[in-house]
């Protein structure tokens, strides 16, 4: 990742930590600042870690940062659903990354 | 029958289904010659004395939609028709009691339940739901043992028009709808495997009730006018007796309830009781070869399928509010009464080596917290707004894969005509549910590419399906179709192999099943066996 893209995942972080609910510091920040609502995530998350125990934090986290990379959220849910890489998670058809992404949230 | 229908019935202007199809209504007059009222009655076999025969140029046996479009179809033809039905007008606990039978493996409908044993057949007790065979169905498919027809579908097309004038389901549009202007508006799904595509529904023509067209109600009046048919209820068929070299039935052994026993002895014979009972009677007729007629390579009664209708398999959720109307229900547009379904589309069928699968939006049903918070994250990660998102259950038809343990078999005990009763033993695959939740994943894909929904898969174990499992009441398959007699009970005639004289109509013909319902279907395909028996009698 460029100067450019922290800078971007910087101010996106540091928007979000203006603006929406706030939460204890975690070293996995710049990816949870993508849930707006961690209640949310984190409910579903719980349902993700009961079907896939394999799920180990410093791993997943590492994985999902190379995986999003500096792209929008957005865009790489979108390219992940058009290869069809979905994911159950409490039997809801998720794609693989925002399903990563709750799981991390239920799991700090 | 409805007293409207009656009355129209005795004015003489009783309504030709043929000539409706020909865009104009013909009087009964015009379309079977002046009133025979001697004839306007049919015959009842408990009063033809013992030891009679009969003698008609072609007998068909069974009189359900498959026998009553035969003999409509063949309505002044150069030839004298007797149709030979189990039953009387209406539903008589003893006569049903006959189809009794005995069920294993895969929990089934009982066989005394699943069909209607008089006049009219199973569009007694029809939903009228209609759609026909996809092209894809009548391909030989090498992923998919057993597949084939010996005909495409372009030429059962002229016949799928004809008979959906006689089912009554309107203008024959099915997926065209998709391009007219509907009451709603099309669920919105990425580009992929997965379309919206259409059931048409019958109607019973001039009935305040709205109901499927019952056959044997609907076109009595109809039967009675042919000048060339003669129908005789309560008379059931218990054998065909062929001649000694077992190329040519020699006739057929009927008897009543209450006693009565004569014969028929046709020059042509058309079964037609039945995906189930077609089997049962060539398998019972063993006198002279003990597999029973048409059965020398052990195909009777093999094949048999049914639609598997798992409820509640999966729950799909619409962000941006309701989902048309005409999913969940049915709707009128463009003169027919339709009802959307999503199902994948043929060339994903072929490219993912899939069956058949129509689903239809169920009940409204209430998220639970994880549900919730799904619809949520997903909605806020997409972009999309889900502040009225509404969530229903999936239900779904599927196309069972052929298989030849599916069977019907003959039981030692016997009903009260002296017939062995049948043994079915049912049989669904884990792999026909994994290839309906591949069509289901491919759904839920296109609907977030589409950022209009999500799905749960709700069924995972072979329990979970199991436990929701419903049948369609359709029976299929266990006289199949093949031009190889090693292959099939049929030939492209509907001609059973090796007999010179004897032919099978309806569902039990049909070598694949499709997941589209086999009425609109098998009434196409006996409209077709009607125009190669004019060539007979020509």
């Amino acid at each position: 990742m460029g100067a450019g893209g922290l800078f971007a995942v910087a101010a996106g972080y540091e928007g979000w930590r203006l603006l929406g609910k706030r939460y204890p510091p975690t070293p996995y920040d710049d990816l949870l600042y993508q849930l707006p609502d961690r209640e949310a995530a984190r409910e579903l998350g719980r349902a993700f870690l009961s079907q896939h125990s394999s799920f180990t934090l410093p791993y997943a986290a590492s994985a999902l940062r190379k995986r999003i990379g500096s792209n929008p959220l957005a865009a790489v849910l979108a390219s992940e659903i058009a290869a069809g890489d979905l994911v159950e998670t409490g039997h809801w058809l998720l794609p693989e990354t925002l399903a990563g992404l709750c799981a991390l949230a239920a799991k700090i | 029958m409805q007293r409207q229908d009656r009355e129209q019935a005795n004015s003489g202007k009783v309504l030709h289904c043929d000539c409706f199809l020909a865009g104009h209504w013909a009087t009964a007059n015009e379309a079977y010659g002046p009133l025979d009222e001697t004839r306007l009655t049919f015959l009842d076999a408990r009063q033809i004395p013992d030891g009679t025969e009969l003698a008609p140029d072609l007998a068909i046996v069974g009189g359900g939609p498959a026998g009553i479009t035969l003999a409509l179809a063949l309505a002044n033809a150069p030839m004298k028709m007797l149709l030979l039905e189990s039953g009387g007008m209406d539903f008589d606990a003893a006569t049903q009691a006959l189809y009794a039978g005995q069920e294993s493996g895969v929990s089934y409908i009982p066989l005394d339940a699943t069909r209607l044993r008089y006049l009219g057949g199973g569009t007694n007790h029809w939903g009228g739901w209609s759609r026909p065979l996809d092209e894809i169905d009548f391909e030989k498919r090498d992923w998919l043992p057993f597949s084939g027809w010996p005909f495409s579908r372009q030429e059962l097309e002229p016949y799928l028009l004809r008979a959906q004038g006689l089912i009554e389901a309107g203008p024959f549009l099915y997926d065209k709808l998709a391009a007219r202007e509907l009451p709603g508006a099309l669920l919105p799904l990425g580009e992929g495997g997965v379309h919206t595509s259409f059931f048409q529904f019958s109607q019973w023509r001039g009935n305040t009730e709205h109901l499927p067209t019952a056959f044997g109600h609907r076109y009595a009046e109809d039967l009675k006018r042919i000048p060339n048919l003669q129908l005789i209820l309560h008379a059931n068929v218990t054998a065909l007796r062929p001649a000694q070299d077992v190329r040519w039935i020699d006739h057929l052994d009927v008897a009543t309830l209450s006693g009565r026993r004569f014969t028929v002895k046709p020059r042509h014979i058309v079964l037609a009781c039945g995906g189930i009972e077609n089997a049962r009677l060539l398998l019972a007729s063993n006198d002279l070869v003990a597999a029973g007629i048409g059965n020398q390579n052990d195909l009777v009664g093999r094949f048999f399928a049914d639609h598997a209708i798992p409820r509640d398999t999966a729950t799909l959720v619409t962000f941006g509010g309701e989902i048309a109307g005409f999913y969940k229900a049915t709707k009128d547009a463009q003169g027919a009464h339709f009802r959307a379904t999503l199902s994948p589309t043929e060339n994903f069928r072929r490219q993912r080596q899939l069956l058949g699968a129509l689903i239809t939006v169920e009940n409204r049903v209430t998220l639970d917290a994880v549900g919730q918070a799904a619809v949520t994250t997903t909605a806020q990660a997409l972009g999309a707004d889900a502040g009225d998102a509404h969530a229903y259950s999936l239900g779904v038809g599927l196309e069972l894969a052929p298989d030849p343990e599916r069977r019907l078999t003959l039981s030692t005990a016997r009903d009260a005509l002296g017939m062995p009763r049948l043994n079915i033993k049912m049989t669904i695959s884990d792999a026909d549910f994994a290839r309906y939740r591949e069509v289901l994943f491919e759904l839920g894909r296109q609907l977030l590419q589409a950022k209009s929904g999500m799905l749960r898969i709700d069924r995972h174990t072979r329990d979970e399906w199991l436990q929701a499992m419903d049948w369609g009441n359709h029976h299929l398959g266990t006289t199949r179709m093949h031009d190889d007699p090693k292959q099939g009970v049929v030939d492209t005639n509907a001609q059973v192999h090796g007999l010179a004289n004897l032919f099978v109509a309806g569902s039990s013909i049909f070598p694949t099943y499709s997941a589209s319902n086999p009425t609109l279907n098998l009434v196409a395909l006996t409209l077709r066996l009607a125009d190669h028996l004019k060539g007979i009698f020509r």
